[in-house]
């Protein structure tokens, strides 16, 4: 450290470590050219109560991901994904979408789980045009000012559960029993159920909340035993659903029950004795009986699909096949066009790479996905969907029906 | 990245005022409080059910919601003023739990678990989304300054000599004239107003409150924060938020260098590197990065004395 | 209504059971070390995962599962505690409440580093509850209450018939008398930390045996956990027993009343209620 003639070296070796540094910034802002890699975001939950759903959603995402870039990539391009663990909060959730949005640039955030994680996250998105997509169950979420930069592959409370107490009706059953997790879909769901039924000459002979992160739900059982139903319809996730299944076997209680696909997956029916599951309906929006991107789905993730699964297979799908249909991925882009490959007179595909050949032979596309047919409507719900229902038998599922 | 790094700047400033009001009631007054989030939550709830019910304006919303957060202050000290510090502790974090609780069952007030969202922003529309931030940014600076002078002030001034003396030992004040449950429901109040008002510039910023947000993890990170700036100390509160939230934010840019590692094993393991931090800070920093003046600013102190109170000060 | 409180009031007693075990850890742990240990949420998940181990991939039974369970929690604990939470005591209880706190989470998330997310069940046969009249009673439920009650004896003879119980109670009661009479603190510290989170690692394990395990299952039962310990009175074991069947029982008996989504607030209107009318829990904090 004598004289001033060190100091240059040091300087330049500076200059030189903030060139490096800048490096990366500088290549992300000539993302635009041909060969960088694209990136797309995505903020599931890793961590906290949907930590059971998160990676589910993210591995599906990645596998179609994959198959893309196999089969060429996206613009020239091979798709990169900005992964983000939202923590099933929505003050860390914000946090992580702003590190998404203003430091990676994705033009899209795919995953949010929790209703109040994307109604946090949400407009942050339409304030910066970026396209979200959710699973979000609660029938506020849609009805956000979002501007159409937000579409959700989750039927809303109205169109799910007005299907589902109408299968439940075709079972036979006539007294039904709801017990659903504290959440927004909570009440929604319940009460359309109970005005489903009742139409269809049946009746909800009572429903209950209960709470999460319980280690038992012993007295909610009785609570709805007592009302004597043949079906108790069980509206949570893995964690509550598999601990009321248990009671309910253990009370006794001989009836069906119906839960949503998401909540008893093949992993859940690995963990509880067969005799737990016996007789269990699961549902899942869906497209046609023989969807071939339902198998596609299957085939890619080498198990059961369930219905998280083939939602987060279809935010990628759309997603892709829109960045390729407006040959630009801002979010603004993919609000413009996602309706122009989700639905309309186009050839219907399956799968994301179908449809990426036939977009760049020049035709027009209809994608159909492994939730259902992904048409959309102004707001983003989705415009209709069939479900499909398995029931489990001897620890494994049955196909039943797509209706 | 300016966008965000700003962001970042309104979440460490509301961080900042959290540990600011934490500092009064633990650092000052040598409460505990394991329920800084639930008095955050009545903040944000006040100032939101306010402005989107009944309409009025944002500033008497947070003004509000800084006052409600007092008055709810004034009564857990209340109950709880014969309580010692361990079941304090307890019963600060069971409060909190309970509140978030009821704000999930009691929908004709709250909505419930679907939240409140289109929480109005002050000249949200007017200035654009990055304007917005920025103003926002400004904003949240400005209060932070203000309530740090002011809590300086308090500080300094006989009210926060007789705290601290309440905090090094109740019995010595008492005998000393001074009527020591007054003195800590005081500070509480104080300290909750600062909580109650970051809570109500939190909806404001984001537009959307839930039941969710207010979850223990926050509690931690406001304890993270004055720990690591220095417990006791203003400067130290925010200096510690502003850290507290660079090192939260930096841990997402390291862990995807690391090979070999699921996205799950990815979340998990900075929610290992956050805690271990915390651990460590707690270790080797018990004094935070600022000590605690204990003298007045302008006097100096003798050296020795210096150096013995605080032997991690380089 | 009044028709519902017979099977209301067995629920209660089962669930009571089960916490009392991690209960009756926390507080021995409070009564020597002075401290609400909040990394007792993960020792119980942590003696969930290696009874859970031992049960699917070892083929061993519940009770030396259990075994299992406790010990490893144990050591964990004993571990934690030397390396991680002693240092902070000299520093006071809160700095060391807090980095339980935070050590907590460290541990769920070494848990979910190596098992992940997803549920585990035990490998156990499921059993329809025994039905007498209207009430009903799980075969396992009575076999997690046995092994409750078991584990509670142990931890009464212990304390009341060996040397090393005696000289726990002693430290927990006069420290620094103890230390007169030549008791080595630091050597009970260990013990009460090795068998405090090995009855957390237990009662994981029980909760688990009813329920599927996860990296979050002792944090869904810690609210309760403490505030049975709370309710009981800090650091007194037999407190815990107390505290532990009446957050049990009051969080059933709501039921009456409230709706079941009100359920944890139970706990905490318990904890206000007790401490209002007496401010060291239904039990006062002595020991034993």
């Amino acid at each position: 450290m004598t004289g001033s003639t060190p100091l240059l070296p040091r300087r330049t070796a500076l200059l030189a470590g903030m060139t490096a540094l800048a490096a990366p910034a500088v290549s992300r802002a000539q993302g635009t050219s041909a060969g960088a890699p694209l990136r797309l975001g995505i903020l599931t939950p890793l961590t906290g109560a949907g930590g059971f759903d998160g990676p589910r959603m993210l591995k599906a995402m990645q596998a179609v991901g994959e198959e893309i870039n196999a089969a060429g990539g996206l613009l020239g391009r091979r798709i990169e994904f900005a992964v983000e663990d939202d923590q099933t909060n929505p003050e860390g959730a914000v946090r992580a979408a702003r590190k998404l949005i203003d430091v990676d640039k994705v033009p899209v955030i795919m995953g949010t789980w929790a209703s109040a994680v994307t109604a946090a996250v949400a407009p942050v998105c339409w304030e910066s045009k970026t396209f979200l997509t959710t699973v979000s169950g609660a029938d506020s979420i849609t009805q956000l000012p979002h501007q159409g930069y937000l579409i959700r592959t989750q039927p809303n409370n109205h169109l799910q559960a007005g299907k589902h107490a109408e299968f439940i009706a075709g079972t036979g059953a006539k007294k039904v029993f709801v017990m659903s997790l504290q959440s927004p879909f909570a009440m929604p769901t319940q009460n359309r159920v109970r005005e489903v039924l009742a139409q269809k000459g049946a009746q909800m002979t009572g429903a209950l909340l209960y709470e999460k992160d319980k280690t038992s739900y012993r007295s909610e059982v009785d609570q709805a035993l007592r009302t004597r139903p043949d079906l108790i319809y069980l509206n949570g996730y893995t964690p509550d659903v598999t601990i009321l299944l248990r009671e309910l076997y253990r009370a006794g209680f001989e009836g069906p029950r119906f839960a949503q696909s998401y909540s008893v997956t093949d992993k859940a029916l690995e963990s509880l004795p067969r005799e737990v599951t016996e007789k269990v309906y699961t549902v899942q929006p869906s497209s046609d009986v023989d969807s071939p991107a339902f198998e596609a789905a299957k085939k890619r993730l080498g198990t059961g699909v369930d219905s998280y699964e083939a939602q987060a297979t279809d935010w990628i799908s759309l997603v892709a096949l829109t960045i390729a249909k407006g040959r630009e991925a801002t979010g603004t882009a993919l609000r413009e066009n996602v309706r122009k490959i989700a639905q309309g007179e186009g050839t219907k595909v399956y799968t994301a790479v179908e449809g990426l050949r036939l977009l760049g032979e020049g035709k027009e596309i209809n994608y159909e996905g492994a939730s259902g047919p992904c048409d959309f409507t102004e707001i983003g719900d989705i415009v209709d969907c069939k479900f499909r229902y398995q029931i489990v038998e001897n620890g494994a599922f049955r196909f039943l029906k797509v209706a | 990245m300016e966008n965000y790094l700003i962001a970042m700047g309104v979440s460490a400033g509301i961080y900042a005022l959290m540990a600011l009001g934490l500092n009064v009631i633990w650092g000052m007054a040598g409460l505990v409080n394991l329920g800084l989030v639930g008095f955050f939550a009545v903040g944000a709830y006040t100032s939101a059910l306010l402005t989107t019910k009944l309409g009025l304006p944002i500033l008497l919303g947070v003004v509000a919601g800084a006052g409600m957060g007092a008055l709810v202050g004034v009564l857990v000290a209340l109950i709880t003023a014969r309580l010692r510090g361990d079941y304090l502790a307890i019963v600060t974090l069971g409060f909190a739990e309970a509140l978030r609780v009821i704000a999930s069952n009691e929908v004709w007030l709250t909505n419930g678990t679907d939240g409140i969202s289109g929480i109005p922003g002050p000249f949200r529309a007017d200035l654009g989304p990055v304007g917005f931030n920025l103003f926002f940014l400004i904003l949240v600076a400005a209060l932070v300054t203000a309530v740090f002078f002011a809590f300086e002030r308090l500080s300094y001034s006989p009210f926060g000599r007789v705290l601290r003396a309440i905090r090094d030992d109740d019995q010595v004040a008492a005998v000393a004239g001074k009527w020591v449950i007054a003195y800590k429901v005081q500070a509480f109040a104080i300290g909750c107003a600062a909580l109650g008002l970051a809570g109500a510039l939190y909806g404001h910023y984001t537009s959307y409150i839930a039941p969710e947000i207010f979850v223990p993890l926050l509690t931690l990170y406001i304890k993270l924060s004055l720990l690591a700036g220095g417990v006791g100390n203003n400067r130290g509160a925010v200096i510690g938020a502003v850290l507290v939230v660079a090192f939260l934010e930096s841990t997402r840019f390291i862990i995807p260098l690391l090979p070999g590692l699921s996205a799950v094993q990815g979340a998990a393991l900075r929610e290992i590197i956050v805690s271990g931090a915390l651990i460590v800070l707690l270790r080797f920093r018990t004094q935070g990065l600022v000590p605690e003046a204990h003298s007045h600013p302008l006097i100096p102190r003798q050296p020795g004395a210096a150096a013995k109170e605080s032997p991690t000060h380089a | 209504m009044l028709s519902e409180i017979p099977q209301l009031l067995i629920n209660g007693i089962m669930a009571g059971a089960i916490l009392a075990v991690p209960a009756i850890g926390l507080t021995a742990i409070y009564a020597v070390l002075r401290f609400p240990n909040f990394s007792l949420a993960s020792h119980a998940t942590i003696g969930a995962f290696a009874g859970y181990v031992a049960n699917t991939q070892l083929g061993f039974s519940v009770v030396p599962a259990l075994f299992c369970a406790f010990l490893v929690a144990g050591l964990v604990g004993l571990l934690s505690d030397e390396f991680v939470l002693k240092p902070f005591r000299s520093a006071g209880f809160i700095t060391t409440a807090i980095g339980s706190i935070a050590l907590t989470i460290a541990l769920e998330n070494v848990v979910r580093f190596i098992f992940g997310n997803s549920l585990n069940g035990y490998d156990l046969p499921m059993q329809r509850d025994w039905r007498f009249g209207d009430l009903r009673i799980g075969p396992q439920q009575v076999e997690n209450l046995a092994i409750s009650v078991v584990v509670m004896a142990v931890v009464f003879a212990f304390l009341s018939f060996t040397r090393t119980g005696k000289a726990m109670r002693a430290v927990a009661d006069n420290p620094s008398l103890a230390d007169i009479k030549g008791i080595d603190a630091a050597r009970i510290a260990r013990i009460v930390s090795f068998a405090g989170m090995g009855l957390a690692g237990v009662g994981g394990m029980l909760i688990g045996l009813d329920t599927s395990i996860d990296p979050l299952t002792g944090f869904r039962a810690m609210l309760s956990v403490f505030a049975a310990a709370v309710v009981g009175g800090l650091g007194s074991i037999p407190g815990a027993v107390v505290g532990a069947l009446t957050v049990g029982i009051g969080e059933e008996l709501s039921l009456l009343f409230l709706s079941p989504s009100y359920r944890s607030v139970i706990g905490f209107l318990a904890i206000l209620l007790v401490l209002i009318l007496r401010p060291r829990g239904i039990l006062g904090q002595r020991a034993y």
